[in-house]
């Protein structure tokens, strides 16, 4: 199947859905409070754009969420790739590493916040913290399984070329282990962005998930359908940027 | 003892390998001595798993033996090294690099700055027919051009000594031919000493000045054969002349007799 027709087909079934889902609410076969039509959404979308939410512009809640995500991300990011790095090349680090990583990977996040609330407080540190935390634990296990990867004829070629372990470390593991890398920074972005509206929880003023957290304590139901979308839409925006950097960084890969 | 004349380029002595391999111990080869000299090309034949790759390697010197020595002009070899270059059956290419820089890996590796490399590379793309091609990625290349590259790549550093296995078993019928062609001639131009492992019988009386028949696991040499054939070898139709076809019947009946006994050695355990 060609690209183009492809992209036809996904644009296609986001359209085919919608109309669905206009048909459903505007005969009213499912009640306004349960279900909203999708031109309620809307409506209450623009007014948010254009009053904000308790106070608060919405392009504000959006751009607090995607700074936390970020720094949260980057902090993550930072430590995640040279610690998977030194795990992928050293077994004996692994195996002390990985345990903790695997038991602490299933556990969400939600069940942290108490904790983190306790050793931290409720400032913006907590919630930086569990995002890169949660990246972390996803980014490590990529970068490692991606120096566990390269061939060992590729490294016998590079050392027999006269490679010396620090040159092999920079011209051959690394560059080899991008395109795993890179598979960690697409999940790690993803659980970073799922979890801002979870640290955003704890006593924020700010944020699609205040935003969330805020309308559902007041049964403010289409602000929290926005809130759910608009999560949705910059999660969806972030993964393919991340995607078509990866393509021309790692031109390489999967070939 | 370096250029003496009177050592060997490779002097293989005693060399045993053992391996564990769920709880037994299985011999690779044992007690296995062999003299390799300056210009030679030496091909390994010899039934799968009969240790011939483990000797190859061993001589690169990715692998520790269990006991006995390798010699390399008179010095005890420890570890990889520039002097040998090595051409896998998997090309080994990197990927993220082109042609050209695949090409250039060792010498920059080596400190040669950009514009000393390009010369070299230069001479090899052009030795090889991949100069149209060296700003191209290995993804976008063939496997007869994957294995040109990795050719030049192992000779860029004017390495003594050249070590193939089975550089060609990943490649189909013609293209194999070609590049065993292109083989005969590029060791006519630099007279590198070649050790070369290789399934194929046809393959290793072709290139070879000397073929060495190993025998089933613990590999030994089982019988050495010169190649009384002028090399090199520029007309592929001697592949089909009658002195050729009586030194392959002889060697085939050679390893199929070993291979036979892998067989049964393999059913027993």
């Amino acid at each position: 199947m060609s690209r183009v027709s492809r992209a036809f087909l996904s644009t296609a079934s986001i359209f085919v859905v919608l109309a669905i889902w206009l048909l459903i609410t505007s005969q009213a076969w499912v009640d306004q409070k349960i279900l909203v039509s999708p031109l309620t959404l809307l409506k209450q979308f623009i007014s948010l754009s254009i009053d904000g939410y308790s106070g608060t512009p919405l392009y504000v809640h959006a751009l607090a969420s995607l700074l936390r995500t970020t720094i949260g991300f980057v902090c993550g990011a930072t430590f995640a790739i040279p610690v998977g790095l030194a795990m992928g090349y050293s077994p004996a680090l692994y195996a002390v590493l990985s345990p903790f990583l695997a038991i602490l990977r299933p556990i969400p996040v939600i069940a942290f916040i108490p904790l983190a609330i306790l050793w931290f407080g409720i400032g913006e540190f907590s919630k930086i913290l569990l995002i890169s935390v949660t990246s972390f634990l996803y980014m490590t296990v990529n970068t490692a399984a991606g120096v566990k990867a390269i061939p060992e004829d590729v490294l016998r070629a590079a050392r027999s070329l006269g490679a010396t372990p620090t040159q092999l470390f920079l011209h051959v593991i690394l560059p080899e282990s991008l395109p795993y890398i890179f598979v960690g920074i697409r999940v790690g972005a993803a659980v970073s962005w799922a979890v801002v509206v979870a640290a955003e929880l704890i006593a924020a003023q700010q944020g699609l998930g205040y935003l969330i957290m805020d309308a559902s304590t007041f049964f403010r139901i289409p602000v929290v359908y926005v809130g759910i979308a608009l999560i949705g839409v910059i999660g969806f925006a972030i993964d393919r940027l991340i995607s078509s950097a990866e393509k021309r960084l790692v031109h390489w890969s999967a070939r | 003892m370096k250029d003496s004349g009177e050592t060997s380029r490779i002097e293989i002595v005693d060399l045993t390998h053992t391996y564990v391999r769920g709880r037994s111990q299985v011999a690779a080869f044992k007690k296995l001595s062999l003299s390799i000299q300056q210009g030679e090309f030496v091909s390994i034949v010899g039934p799968s798993g009969c240790g011939k790759t483990t000797l190859l390697f061993s001589i690169a010197g990715f692998i520790q033996p269990t006991s006995g020595r390798i010699l390399v002009d008179g010095e005890l070899i420890s570890g990889p090294g520039p002097n040998r270059g090595v051409v896998f059956q998997s090309f080994a290419l990197f990927n993220w690099l082109t042609v050209r820089q695949n090409v250039e890996f060792g010498l920059q590796m080596a400190g040669v700055p950009p514009k000393g490399r390009r010369p070299r590379s230069d001479e090899l793309l052009g030795m090889v027919g991949l100069t149209r091609f060296a700003d191209r990625y290995p993804y976008e290349l063939s496997g007869g051009m994957k294995q040109r590259t990795a050719i030049s790549r192992a000779l860029a550093t004017n390495p003594d000594i050249l070590l193939m296995d089975e550089p060609f078993a990943a490649l189909d019928t013609q293209s194999r031919e070609i590049l065993q062609e292109e083989l005969v001639r590029i060791w006519d131009l630099t007279r590198k000493t070649v050790v070369f492992v290789t399934h194929s019988i046809d393959e290793a009386i072709y290139l070879s000045t000397r073929v060495v028949v190993f025998t089933a696991r613990p590999g030994k040499i089982k019988y050495v054969t010169s190649i009384n054939l002028p090399a090199p070898r520029y007309d592929p139709h001697v592949r089909t002349s009658p002195e050729f076809v009586t030194i392959k019947d002889s060697v085939l009946d050679l390893v199929r007799e070993e291979t036979i006994k892998q067989f049964a050695e393999e059913a027993l355990t």
